[in-house]
C-alpha cells in the first residue's frame, strides 16, 4: 500500500483518542548518491524512508510526535505519544487552530521524471562529465565530491478538511577540486542544486571550479586594508541573505522580537534598486509548492519593494497573531529531505528571490573602481540580529578602474550586511539559487550585486 | 531481529561482497522550545531503520531502508553489492581493512537516570524556569531549549562481529537577546553530555538563564574589538575550535589517503610551540561526542594528534587504517543508518597547561580575551582558521578592560599554534554537530580545551 495513504487515519485515530485538532504529514523520499573520491567514484548510497509528523490539539494545548513509517502500528503508537504530549504540555492561549485554507496542485518544474528515473547511473553520468570538465586544465585533480537525486512526495492531512499532496525532484552536488600537490595547493569548491538534474550544467561547474583552484593557489596574501566596492557571488550572497533577510522577515522572528525589522513596515531597509520577493510559487524553484508543509495554500508576495519594507512571510499561527495570509510553514530543507518528517513545521521563507538588475557579471565588474570580486568565502556567515559581519576571504580578484587585478586570499571582508542593503552599487541579471544548509528551511535566489562600504583587511 | 541480520550477511557474501555490515538504528529524541514565555513546540521522534554495506576493492556501496524484513534487507544487500561492483570496476584504487571487529559485545549507556522516566511535565517545568531567568532588563526576547536523544544500535558484519550499544544524550540551552534602541545583542550558552537525566540535575537552570540574559545585556555596550594582528587569550570555546576545524579536520584519515589535507607530511614535524598537545577522545567521560564503539564496531580511543607540538598520526576508519597501515582508532562513524561511514572526530580538545587564567590574564599587556564560540569553518586544503566568537574583553596592563563584540578569528593554524606561549589547567569541552564540509551529514562531537594565548588575527565586530 502506499504509507501516504495513513496520513488521513492518523488524523481520525488521534480525534478518536481524544484530540480535538490534528494535522499529519507524510512523506517519502528516494535518495541516490555517489561520493567521487580521487577522480573515481568511491562510495554510492541507494536508501528510502518514509516518516509520518503529527500534530494534535486539544483546547488550547498542542503537541507533536513523529515516527518512521513502515505500517498501521506505526500510525497508532505516534497517535498515543502524540496524545499524551497533551497532557504535559501547558496551554498556549495563542493557540487558535490549524490551517484553513488547502493549496492545490502542483507547481511547474518541480517534480521531474528524468531525475526520478535517473537512478546511480545517472550520477556515475554527471559525475564523469564534473570530473572530465575539471580535469580538462592541467593540474587538477577531484579529491572529493558529491552527488545527489531525490524524488519526494508529500500528503498534508488536517481536521478541517485540508488535504494536500505534492511531490518533486532535488538534484544536489557538493564539489571539490585541487591544483597541484603537496604543500603548494589550491582549492575550488561549488554547490549545485536544482529540481532536476538535466538544470545543473556539470561541465561549467568542472570549468568554474577548476579555474578557482588554479586562481587560488596562484592567490597572493592581501595585505593592507580597501574600502570601495565589494562584488559578491550568488553563492556566497546567498547564504549571508539567507542568514539576514530570511529571518528578517518572519513573522514568527517579529512577533518573538528577534528581527531587527519588526516594527518597519513603510520604512527604507534597503536601496532603490532592492526589491525582494517571496516565489513559493516560482516555476522550477527548489522550494515552490502549491501547499506548504500544514497544508496551507502559498502565494507570492513583494517583501521589499524599492528598498521599504511591505511585510512579513507567516505560517499559520503567526499569520492569526499578525493579521497576515499564511503560506509559509516549513520543514524540510530546500536542498534535502533528510529527517522533513522529524522536525516541526515553523515559519521560514521559501524561495527568497533578490529581484534581478540588466547588468552581466562582468558589466557589474566594469563599473567599479576601486573593490574586490569575492568569490569564496571560507564560511558566508553574519550575526542575523546585527548584521555584522568578518568572513575570510578564499577567493577574491581586486578590481581597479573596472579591470581585473590579481587574485588575493587570506583577507577579511567586513561590515554589516543591513547596512549593505542600504548602500547597493549595483544588481546583477542572472539569477542563481543558493539552498540554505545545516538542515534550514528556504532557498535564496540572488545575482551577484555590488555593494559599497564593506572593507577588505589583509592578515599580514 | 538475528533473522534480519543473517538474511543481509548471507546475502551480502552471496551477492559477491568482500566484506559487509548490517547496522539497525532506533532513535528516539524529545524536545521542548520555549520563547518569551511561552511555548514554542514540545515533540518527540521516533526513528527507525536499518543499513547495510558492502565492499568490493576498494569500493563501497550503501543500501538502507526502514520496512525490517528479512526480504528487504536480502533485495537491499544485492543492491549494494551491485553497486560496489561497478564503482570496483570503474577504477577505484583496491584497498584493504584492517582491524575489522570479530567479537560479540554489548556496551551499555552510562546513565544512573533514564531522561525517559522522568515526565514530560518536569521537562517543561525545567525549561520555563530557564527561558524565565532570562527576562528583565534590557532582554527583549528569549528562547529555552531542552533536548534529549536515545540511540540504540545493533551491527554485525561479515568477519563475525555483534556488537550493540545505546547512545544517550541531554542538553539545555539558552538564547537571549536584548535591545536599545535599534541595537540588539544576543547572547547563547549551551550545557550538555552523554549522560542521563543526573547531568541535568546538576544544573541550576535559573543561574544559567540569568547569567546568559545578564550577558545578552552587557553587551550592549560592548565596542568593536581591535582589529589585525594581536595577542589573543583564547577561551575553551575558541581553543576548541582551533581543535576541531583546522587541526581536527585536516587529521582525519582520509583526507590523509587523498592527500588533501595540508598535515599529509608532518608525522614527527613541529606543528606548534612545545605547550601544545591534542587529542581526539572517544572515551572522554559524559562529553557529547563520546561513545562506546564507532559505526564499524571499533572501540573509542584516544589518539594523541599533537604531543608537546610534535605532530604523531591520524584518526583512522577500517579502510584508511588498512590503506595507512595501522590500527583503526574507532571514528568510523555515520550520521545514521542511511548514510556512509566516514573518518570523523568524536571530542577533540587541546590539553591543559599548568597557568591559570587569571595568571595568563595578568601577564598579558595589550590583548583581547574571547568568550563563546558562534561558528567556524574547517580548510583541510589550506590550513586557515576561521572562527566566530560571540564575544570578548580588551586585556591592557594584565586587567580586563572593555566589552567587545563578536570577533572572527582568523590566520594560519600553524603559525597560530607556533605561537603559543601560555596555556591554563582548565579544561572545557562543549558539545556540537560536525558536518566535515558537507552541509547535510551530522555527528555529535565535542570540542574545546584550556584558556590559550598565542598571536591571532582579529576582525570583525
Amino acid at each position: 500500500m502506499d504509507l501516504l495513504e495513513l496520513a488521513p487515519d492518523a488524523v481520525a485515530k488521534a480525534r478518536a483518542r481524544g484530540a480535538d485538532a490534528a494535522e499529519a504529514y507524510a512523506i517519502r523520499y528516494a535518495t541516490r548518491h555517489v561520493y567521487i573520491e580521487d577522480d573515481v567514484p568511491k562510495v554510492a548510497e541507494d536508501r528510502s524512508e518514509v516518516g509520518l509528523g503529527l500534530k494534535v490539539a486539544r483546547g488550547k494545548r498542542v503537541a507533536s510526535a513523529s515516527t518512521t513509517l513502515a505500517g498501521a502500528a506505526d500510525v497508532a503508537a505516534v497517535v498515543g505519544t502524540a496524545v499524551r504530549g497533551l497532557g504535559q504540555v501547558p496551554e498556549d492561549p495563542d493557540f487558535s487552530g490549524f490551517a484553513t485554507e488547502g493549496g492545490r496542485g502542483e507547481v511547474a518544474g518541480v517534480y521531474d521524471p528524468a531525475t526520478a528515473d535517473a537512478g546511480v547511473e545517472g550520477l556515475l553520468e554527471a559525475a564523469r562529465t564534473f570530473v572530465d570538465a575539471a580535469k580538462a586544465r592541467k593540474g587538477i585533480s577531484v579529491p572529493k565530491a558529491t552527488f545527489r537525486l531525490q524524488d519526494y512526495a508529500v500528503r498534508v492531512v488536517n481536521s478541517n478538511g485540508v488535504d494536500a499532496s505534492h511531490r518533486g525532484t532535488l538534484a544536489y552536488a557538493y564539489l571539490t577540486v585541487k591544483h597541484g600537490s603537496g604543500s603548494n595547493v589550491g582549492e575550488g569548491v561549488l554547490h549545485g542544486a536544482q529540481p532536476s538534474l538535466k538544470a545543473i550544467d556539470f561541465a561549467a561547474l568542472g570549468e568554474t571550479c577548476a579555474r578557482r583552484a588554479a586562481e587560488n593557489r596562484e592567490a597572493r596574501a592581501y595585505t593592507g586594508k580597501l574600502t570601495g566596492v565589494a562584488v559578491i557571488d550568488p553563492q556566497e550572497l546567498g547564504a549571508l541573505f539567507l542568514q539576514s533577510v530570511g529571518g528578517a522577515v518572519t513573522a514568527q522572528n517579529v512577533q518573538k522580537k528577534r528581527s531587527p525589522w519588526a516594527g518597519k513596515v513603510g520604512q527604507d531597509v534597503g536601496s532603490a534598486s532592492v526589491t525582494i520577493r517571496d516565489k513559493p510559487r516560482l516555476p522550477r524553484g527548489l522550494v515552490s509548492c502549491a501547499s506548504d508543509d500544514e497544508g496551507a495554500a502559498t502565494r507570492d508576495r513583494t517583501l521589499v519593494q524599492a528598498g521599504v519594507l511591505k511585510g512579513y512571510v507567516a505560517d499559520t499561527y503567526h499569520a492569526r497573531l499578525l493579521g497576515a495570509e499564511p503560506g509559509n510553514a516549513f520543514r524540510r530543507s530546500a536542498f534535502s529531505l533528510e529527517g522533513a518528517y522529524a522536525r516541526p513545521a515553523e515559519n521560514h521563507v521559501s524561495n527568497l528571490v533578490l529581484e534581478p538588475g540588466v547588468k552581466s557579471l562582468e558589466d557589474l565588474l566594469r563599473g567599479v573602481d576601486r573593490g574586490v570580486y569575492v568569490e569564496k568565502f571560507a564560511a558566508p556567515e553574519l550575526n542575523p540580529i546585527s548584521g555584522a559581519f568578518a568572513c575570510e576571504v578564499r577567493n577574491a580578484t581586486v578590481i581597479e578602474h573596472g579591470e581585473r587585478k590579481e587574485h588575493v586570499k587570506y583577507a577579511l571582508l567586513t561590515g554589516n550586511f543591513y547596512d549593505g542593503l542600504r548602500n547597493v552599487d549595483g544588481i546583477g541579471r542572472d539569477l542563481e539559487p543558493v539552498p540554505s544548509f545545516y538542515g534550514t528551511p528556504g532557498c535564496a535566489y540572488v545575482p551577484p550585486v555590488a555593494f559599497a562600504g564593506f572593507e577588505l583587511v589583509g592578515q599580514a | 531481529m538475528a533473522d534480519l541480520f543473517s538474511a543481509g550477511l548471507k546475502a551480502l557474501e552471496s551477492a559477491g561482497a568482500k566484506f559487509g555490515d548490517v547496522r539497525t538504528e532506533e532513535r528516539i529524541a524529545y524536545a521542548i522550545r520555549m520563547s518569551n514565555g511561552q511555548i514554542e513546540n514540545v515533540s518527540q521522534v521516533r526513528r527507525t531503520g536499518w543499513g547495510l554495506r558492502a565492499f568490493v576493492d576498494g569500493a563501497w556501496g550503501y543500501a538502507s531502508g526502514t520496512s525490517f524484513t528479512p526480504a528487504e534487507l536480502a533485495a537491499a544487500a544485492k543492491r549494494a553489492t551491485a553497486i560496489a561492483c561497478a564503482n570496483a570496476a570503474a577504477g577505484v584504487k583496491k584497498t584493504s581493512l584492517r582491524g575489522v571487529p570479530s567479537g560479540r559485545k554489548t556496551y551499555q549507556a552510562a546513565v544512573k537516570v533514564d531522561p525517559a522516566d522522568i515526565s514530560g511535565e518536569e521537562k517543561v517545568a525545567l525549561t520555563r524556569e530557564l527561558e524565565g531567568a532570562m527576562r528583565g532588563g534590557a532582554v527583549s526576547s528569549t528562547l529555552g531549549l531542552y533536548n534529549e536523544s536515545s540511540i540504540a544500535y545493533e551491527l554485525a558484519n561479515t568477519a563475525g562481529a555483534h556488537v550493540a550499544w545505546r547512545e544517550v544524550r541531554v542538553r539545555l540551552a539558552a538564547q537571549a537577546i536584548a535591545q536599545e534602541g535599534d541595537r540588539q545583542e544576543m547572547a547563547f550558552d549551551a550545557k550538555d553530555a552523554s549522560a542521563g537525566w543526573e547531568f541535568i540535575r546538576t544544573i541550576d537552570p535559573a543561574a544559567f538563564g540569568r547569567e546568559v540574559g545578564t550577558e545578552a545585556a552587557e553587551r550592549l555596550q560592548a565596542i568593536k574589538p581591535p582589529a589585525g594582528l594581536q595577542t589573543v587569550i583564547l577561551d575553551p570555546d575558541a581553543s576548541g575550535l582551533l581543535a576541531h576545524e583546522v587541526m581536527g579536520h585536516a587529521s582525519e584519515g582520509d583526507e590523509i589517503t587523498k592527500q588533501r589535507s595540508f598535515l599529509s607530511r608532518v608525522v614527527g614535524k613541529r606543528v606548534g610551540s612545545a605547550l601544545v598537545t591534542m587529542y581526539d577522545d572517544g572515551t572522554f567521560p559524559g562529553a557529547h561526542g563520546s561513545i562506546p564503539v564507532d559505526s564499524e564496531g571499533s572501540p573509542a580511543h584516544k589518539t594523541t594528534i599533537i604531543d608537546r607540538g610534535v605532530y604523531q598520526g591520524y584518526m583512522q576508519s577500517l579502510e584508511t587504517a588498512g590503506t595507512l597501515k595501522v590500527r583503526p582508532t574507532g571514528n568510523g562513524r555515520a550520521q545514521d543508518f542511511g548514510r556512509r561511514v566516514w573518518v570523523r572526530m568524536t571530542n577533540t580538545y587541546f590539553a591543559p597547561g599548568r597557568d591559570t587564567k587569571d595568571a595568563i590574564v595578568e601577564d598579558t599587556k595589550d590583548g583581547v580575551l574571547t568568550k563563546g564560540w558562534i561558528s567556524g569553518m574547517e580548510d583541510v586544503v589550506g590550513g586557515g582558521f576561521q572562527a566566530v566568537t560571540q564575544s570578548g574583553w580588551i586585556v591592557k596592563d594584565g586587567e580586563l578592560r572593555e566589552r567587545v563584540r563578536g570577533m572572527t578569528l582568523t590566520g594560519k593554524a600553524l603559525a597560530i599554534l607556533k605561537s603559543v606561549d601560555r596555556v591554563s589547567k582548565d579544561l572545557v569541552l562543549s558539545g556540537g554537530t560536525c558536518g566535515k564540509g558537507e552541509a547535510d551529514d551530522f555527528v555529535p562531537v565535542g570540542a574545546g580545551g584550556p584558556y590559550m594565548r598565542a598571536q591571532v588575527v582579529v576582525g570583525g565586530g
